[in-house]
């Protein structure tokens, strides 16, 4: 019985879960070779060779990746400066309530937030222009679809800090790293060394998987990127749409190389994340 | 006199948990301290640590106030009820926590801690990490990493609690081989008679925030307020 209820289960785990990406993932390769499409006409490597040559799409990559992680950065960062300053204030149940606010604003809210918030002719400049600071709308500094990606990097940040403030809570209770900080200052630990040999490698030791997924999970974001990045070089998602949406048809293929591409290095990356690891014998 | 505590008192809100605490003890001594929960014997050991700030009084060590030294500038270790090791590090790495912080030679390191590894019979288990280890080998982590520091005194918070009959048997045995072998001077809070005796040079029981240290095993024994005539009794009457 319990047998069939477990294959039952996989079954629809493979079903729900494995089928569709599997599929999806099988027309993109076919997709990506000329095999299938409406003006393909045969195997070819012509749209790989393409892809790589113009480096566009590595360029996108690169760009995705360094926007992801210094958007991580601030939050995971922030997040530890938050617990390690205010966890007391925290534990109180009106700020408490607060923090989990932001976790349920979409993207796309988050991102128009920004956009109201942050733009030549939004909030800021509007008080900016009001203070006599800034003259005309052109001489607020470009906050949103700009070079730097300040604005996908503020909206990340609102999205993702919030989250990891209350990963590391749950975390700094379980782990009891109160008792272990007072524990390493009687052993002749000073507070410094208390947050570097203690509070820090416990938090991001327990916590280093998810912060990976949030990596992986701000690379392939599309809605930010959208709403508030620039022409080029764009965020992964947003160029792998831009292609496969295009006008020209020949082009659709190019837009696949770049999706098989990515999902490829990303799921390289959660396999060997998700590897089984080796147990001890009393280990719970 | 080695410790030396003097008319220590602490309140919580408005009620006074600890009383005009008062007792002595010479080095490299232990002394045994019974009680019943919630009688102040936890908040005791950590004002002596400087983790929680007395009300009034103070304490000595060796001659010297260390009431208003930080914790980590008192050289004593209060080792928790529980068997707290660091999760991040392995068995060889939580004992040499300590040596770390102070920054020694590596080699200096490796041969205390595996000097005091071979003290606790934990060879062999070195590179594991605490949920890998047993209760008991957790325990004797614990010590390890509070005994390798040389601390000038060791406040133990009823260490054994959480241990099974014979473990704690063994643990008693060992930590009686440690005081002796390392010097050590301890505070050792038990609910235990049987372990206070056993383990105690002195013995105190402590009651609604006051405490009494006793002058020998003797008095400790026959004092009638201490429940020890009941257990001797009790089993007496088995016969």
């Amino acid at each position: 019985m319990k047998n069939k209820s477990e294959n039952i289960s996989l079954g629809l785990f493979v079903l729900i879960g494995v089928v569709p990406f599997a599929a999806a993932f099988g027309y993109a390769i076919l997709y990506s070779f000329g095999i299938i499409g409406v003006v393909n006409t045969g195997f070819t490597l012509e749209f790989w060779k393409a892809v790589i040559a113009s480096g566009e799409f590595f360029k996108s990559f690169l760009y995705s990746a360094v926007i992801a992680f210094i958007s991580l950065l601030i939050s995971v960062g922030g997040a530890l400066w938050i617990i390690l300053k205010f966890r007391n204030q925290l534990e109180r149940k009106f700020l408490s309530y607060i923090s989990y606010l932001p976790l349920a604003i979409p993207g796309v809210v988050a991102a128009f937030f920004t956009l109201q918030l942050f733009s030549k002719g939004g909030f800021f400049s509007r008080i900016s222009y009001n203070l006599g600071w800034t003259e005309t709308t052109v001489e607020f500094p470009d906050l949103v679809n700009d070079a730097y990606a300040i604005g996908i990097i503020l909206a990340f940040t609102t999205i993702v800090l919030p989250f990891f403030v209350l990963l590391f809570m749950n975390v700094y209770k379980n782990e009891r790293i109160q008792e272990l900080s007072i524990l390493a200052q009687a052993l002749g630990a000073k507070k410094n060394q208390v947050v570097r040999k203690v509070f820090l490698p416990i938090l991001l030791q327990k916590t280093w998987v998810l912060i990976v997924l949030y990596f992986i999970f701000l690379l392939g974001a599309y809605e930010i990127p959208l709403i508030l990045g620039q022409e080029a070089p764009q965020m992964l998602s947003v160029l792998i749409i831009r292609e496969i949406k295009q006008y020209d048809l020949t082009k659709i293929s190019e837009g696949y190389v770049a999706a098989v591409i990515y999902t490829v290095i990303v799921t390289l990356a959660a396999i060997m994340l998700f590897l089984p690891k080796k147990h001890g014998a009393y280990e719970t | 006199m080695f410790l030396e505590v003097r008319n220590l008192t602490k309140s919580f809100k408005k009620e006074q948990v600890v009383k005009n605490l008062d007792f002595t003890l010479d080095a490299h001594q232990t002394l045994s301290i019974l009680g019943k929960s919630g009688c102040g014997k936890t908040t005791m050991l950590k004002m002596i640590a400087g983790l929680v700030k007395p009300d009034n009084g103070e304490v000595l060590l060796a001659g010297e106030a260390v009431t208003l030294k930080k914790p980590e500038k008192r050289n004593i270790v209060y080792l928790y009820q529980e068997d707290l090791l660091f999760p991040h590090l392995n068995a060889f790495e939580n004992i040499a926590f300590g040596l770390r912080l102070k920054k020694l030679p590596q080699a200096k390191i490796t041969e205390e801690v595996d000097k005091i590894i071979v003290s606790l019979e934990l060879e062999g288990q070195a590179t594991k990490m605490p949920n890998q280890l047993s209760g008991g080998q957790r325990q004797r982590v614990s010590f390890g990493r509070a005994i390798i520091t040389n601390p000038s005194l060791l406040l133990l918070d009823e260490p054994f609690g959480s241990l099974d009959a014979g473990t704690r048997k063994r643990m008693q045995t060992l930590f009686q081989n440690l005081t002796k072998t390392y010097n050590i001077t301890s505070l050792f809070i038990t609910h235990d008679l049987k372990e206070a005796l056993l383990i105690g040079d002195k013995i105190g029981f402590m009651k609604a925030g006051n405490l009494k240290v006793y002058e020998d095993k003797n008095a400790f024994i026959n004092d009638t307020t201490t429940g020890v005539q009941e257990e001797i009794n009790f089993w007496e009457s088995l016969n």
